[in-house]
């Protein structure tokens, strides 16, 4: 990057907090995300907060220069690739955080991890109730900026329906806040439906690509006190899908309601259950993992009690074992990434949602390619909100093979492909379903006009959103 | 002398699948209040922390990244505390893995690292030429001490030479138990810092010279009271160099049965005091030793013992470990002054440790930040304490 462009944005963030060494650059050329090509960018600031990012974001738009945001580099879509020679924005700095007691919310700056945010909000008995499975690491905002899911969302539906507001760098440096916030005199972050069109919602799930997210506050619940936990198993696809959708229609308060293939919890199993302490089990053709959570010990008793009548009336048989479960929920911040990496395979993603009753289309189209070509992976899902099901396949696929991890792009690009043709939709506009989507072209101009608009010069994260 | 083999190494480092929960992940359950303190405490960019670090490792051994000094610069700022290691949900050891990066990368120039190998395998110690002045010490405790017997106090470079007062405590609390011991009249390195930073055929040389100088002591047990001579001479001695040597224990480990059988008797402490125990990376998280210390603790009537955020498994390093402090001073102190401020936190007393690395640098981060307690060798603490 031109000399005179980094000595601008080092008087914005201090010598110390700008980096082109190329072995920082390496660093920053990846993120978690697997099967990906590396792209060295040209220089990475750490700003220190709000008005910083604003300042680096004019310094962007004066020479041009792509900007790629990033928090924790967890993601696995390539959501934080950065551009050839261009500018990553690493938000780490930004970890300010402020419960609002009696708005029942809390904002945090674009650096606040979920792990930090879950040690500070049980000192004062709230949860921020959606936990992403790479909590310990993801921060807030950029799970708001992928529009995430995970624990939780089974009950309180994805990260995006719990923000409130957020505060954002438009990319020609205006900072903008959303929601009741926009209100310069509101006592803060309490009504999303202000003004007008769902401002916040543009940012949600945007990936950057409107401006960089600097603040979100989101909101939190009074942490539940009684649980339940327990799994149920089923002979069909039909018979698991039904009982999930009674346990909505009966508003039973499923917090986190997982469906796994017998063979898959098998192969997990036999991998982390004897540390998880789950029992050795014979698991059926599919196995429902419920936790029920409640502030009052009454509801979870009639709650947990009807969960088992329905699952016998679906079919199924309660299996009774709560330790899965309890591990799913209560080992929340550390069961899945324990999971998704304690085997030695790297793996791709294709996060997704479907309606509860097509879950097991899911499941049969990741069969399908791993046949075609040949790969081991998986995939499982869990309840997502109101009435979808969320789905992460992963392929599986060995990093020091070439041939492996072609096969595995290629595979990718076919399963998004035919999971959009079952009416399934991705969480965002990642790179990876760019090629996915057809019979769009209305929403995509419609959604390239407010690029255009926002982002005249299309430099904030150009990749994503399909390239618009 | 176990080579590290490639393939292998290349394969643990694949296991790395860049998740970054080695940065700064807060777990209570699991007792995490952060994870890498070179993260914590420098500019924070990606490969102040082993994710990063890792990167530049594939990159380097790849060969897609030039094998400079200021390449490889990343791999030399850590501490190999193996907080890491203790929060990875792979199955591989990242700061172990570090280590061997370092001595398969060991020809990139960084004069930090060869100015100590070449001190060491010059002069015995990494510190002063005269490398007998290390027994001075022993003229100050009051009686004689043999060189040679069964069991041989190894006093280690730091306390035989920067910080006497530990070896001399040592000596006193040895002698109270009624334990005959020795002091080898010429005492070798071990070698630790040479092993840490990648030097290693030059550490295997040294290894067989001190065993051999450790031999002629007639040891049939080795105690030390460096956290660091013991993973070394206990762990690297015989897995890495395939050596014969005696059994050896930490101080404390050594103590522990002798407070318990009553053989070596304490005294109520003068005044009531809270005290901490700072776990040394090579003694917990390496050698998996965090009991026997606060139980000879809790063994000094009147000592209460309080715990730190992190501890154990997942305590935060005092930032000396790895080469750091050689390599990166300013930022080894400042780590130092962050783990200073945990024992602020809980308001302790005194802030104990058994590393004469750990008891230096946490001095250094006290004076950092003003703080008033007191940083002490737990042998310094029974010495005081003799009945």
């Amino acid at each position: 990057m031109d000399k005179k462009i980094i000595a601008e944005l080092s008087k914005i963030v201090g010598d110390g907090y700008i980096s082109t060494k190329q072995s920082e650059l390496l660093a920053y050329s990846v993120s978690a995300s697997m099967a990906s090509n590396a792209v060295l960018p040209g220089a990475v600031v750490r700003p220190a907060d709000s008005k910083q990012v604003s300042q680096i974001l004019q310094v962007a738009a004066k020479y041009n220069i792509p900007v790629t945001p990033r928090s924790g580099g967890s993601s696995l879509q390539e959501e934080v690739i950065p551009e050839v020679d261009g500018l990553v924005v690493e938000l780490l700095r930004l970890n300010d955080i402020k419960f609002h007691k009696e708005l029942r919310s809390v904002t945090v700056g674009a650096g606040v991890t979920y792990g930090v945010l879950e040690k500070f909000l049980k000192e004062h008995n709230v949860f921020l109730p959606v936990y992403p499975e790479s909590a310990l690491v993801c921060t807030v905002a950029g799970n708001v900026a992928v529009n995430g899911a995970g624990p939780g969302s089974s009950l309180f539906g994805c990260t995006g329906e719990l923000v409130l507001d957020v505060e954002a760098v438009l990319p020609d440096g205006r900072i903008i806040t959303t929601g009741s916030e926009a209100n310069p005199y509101a006592s803060g972050p309490y009504q999303r439906y202000s003004f007008g069109p769902d401002i916040t919602g543009l940012f949600i799930g945007s990936l950057g690509s409107f401006g960089i997210i600097t603040k979100v506050s989101m909101k939190v619940f009074k942490r539940h006190k009684y649980y339940d936990h327990n799994t149920f198993g089923f002979e069909t696809h039909e018979q698991a899908e039904q009982f999930m959708v009674d346990v909505k229609q009966n508003d039973i308060n499923g917090v986190f309601t997982s469906l796994y293939e017998g063979p898959v919890l098998e192969l997990f199993m036999d991998m982390i259950g004897e540390e998880l302490g789950v029992p050795k089990y014979e698991w059926p053709f599919r196995t429902v993992s419920m936790t029920i959570g409640r502030v009052r010990e009454d509801l979870l008793k009639s709650d947990a009690e009807l969960a088992k009548k329905l699952c016998v009336k679906h079919g199924g048989h309660v299996i009774g074992i709560s330790q899965l479960p309890y591990q799913e929920w209560n080992g929340r911040l550390w069961f899945f990434v324990r999971a998704c990496y304690v085997h030695g395979w790297h793996w791709r993603t294709l996060y997704h949602h479907q309606t509860p009753t097509n879950a097991h289309r899911s499941v049969e189209e990741i069969r399908r390619v791993m046949d075609k070509y040949g790969f081991l992976g998986h995939t499982a899902g869990f309840a997502s909100g109101h009435s979808s099901f969320n789905a992460y396949p992963h392929l599986y696929f060995d990093p020091q093979d070439l041939e492996d991890e072609q096969k595995i792009r290629d595979a990718h690009k076919e399963l998004a492909k035919t999971l959009f043709k079952t009416g399934a939709v991705p969480f965002k506009m990642a790179p990876y379903w760019a090629d996915a989507i057809e019979g769009m072209d209305n929403y995509m101009t419609f959604l390239e006009l407010i690029k255009k608009t926002i982002d005249p010069k299309k430099l904030m994260n150009p990749r994503v959103l399909g390239g618009l | 002398m176990t080579e590290v083999d490639l393939d292998e190494l290349m394969e643990n480092l694949a296991q790395c699948r860049r998740c970054g929960i080695c940065r700064n992940a807060v777990y209570e359950d699991k007792g995490f209040d952060g994870v890498c303190p070179v993260w914590k405490n420098s500019a924070g960019f990606e490969t102040s922390f082993m994710r990063g670090r890792i990167q530049v490792a594939l990159a380097l051994l790849e060969g897609r990244l030039e094998k400079t000094e200021e390449n490889a610069e990343s791999l030399f700022s850590c501490t190999l505390c193996g907080n890491c290691t203790s929060i990875c949900a792979a199955e591989f050891d990242p700061a172990k893995c570090l280590e061997s990066v370092r001595e398969i990368l060991n020809k990139i120039p960084n004069e930090v690292r060869d100015t100590i190998a070449k001190k060491i395998l010059e002069n015995n110690n990494p510190y002063v030429d005269e490398n007998k002045t290390r027994r001075d010490w022993v003229k100050e405790v009051g009686f004689d001490i043999p060189s040679t017997g069964e069991v041989l106090y190894f006093t280690g470079c730091t306390a035989g030479l920067k910080l006497p007062e530990t070896a001399k405590a040592t000596a006193k609390v040895l002698k109270a138990a009624g334990v005959d011991f020795t002091v080898l009249e010429e005492e070798p390195c071990c070698g630790s810092v040479m092993i840490r930073t990648g030097m290693v055929e030059e550490a295997k040389k040294n290894a067989e010279n001190a065993l051999k100088m450790i031999a002629t002591s007639g040891a049939k047990t080795i105690v030390v009271t460096c956290a660091g001579c013991l993973k070394t001479l206990r762990e690297d001695y015989k897995e890495r160099f395939g050596l014969d040597i005696p059994e050896v224990l930490h101080v404390v480990e050594y103590l522990k049965p002798l407070i318990e059988s009553g053989k070596l008797k304490l005294k109520k402490s003068a005044d009531s005091k809270k005290i901490t125990w700072h776990d040394p990376c090579h003694l917990g998280r390496a050698l998996g030793v965090y009991e026997e210390p606060r139980d000879v603790l809790k063994a000094i009537p009147g000592v209460e013992l309080v715990e730190m955020e992190t501890n154990r498994e997942a305590a935060m390093c005092c930032g000396s470990g790895g080469g750091l402090r050689s390599y990166d001073g300013d930022l080894a102190k400042k780590i130092a002054a962050d783990r200073m401020n945990d024992a602020e936190e809980i308001e302790a007393d005194i802030i104990a440790t058994a590393c004469p690395f750990c008891e230096h640098n946490l001095k250094d981060g006290a004076d950092r930040i003003g703080s008033k307690i007191r940083v002490v060798d737990i042998l310094d603490l029974l010495a005081e304490n003799l009945k």
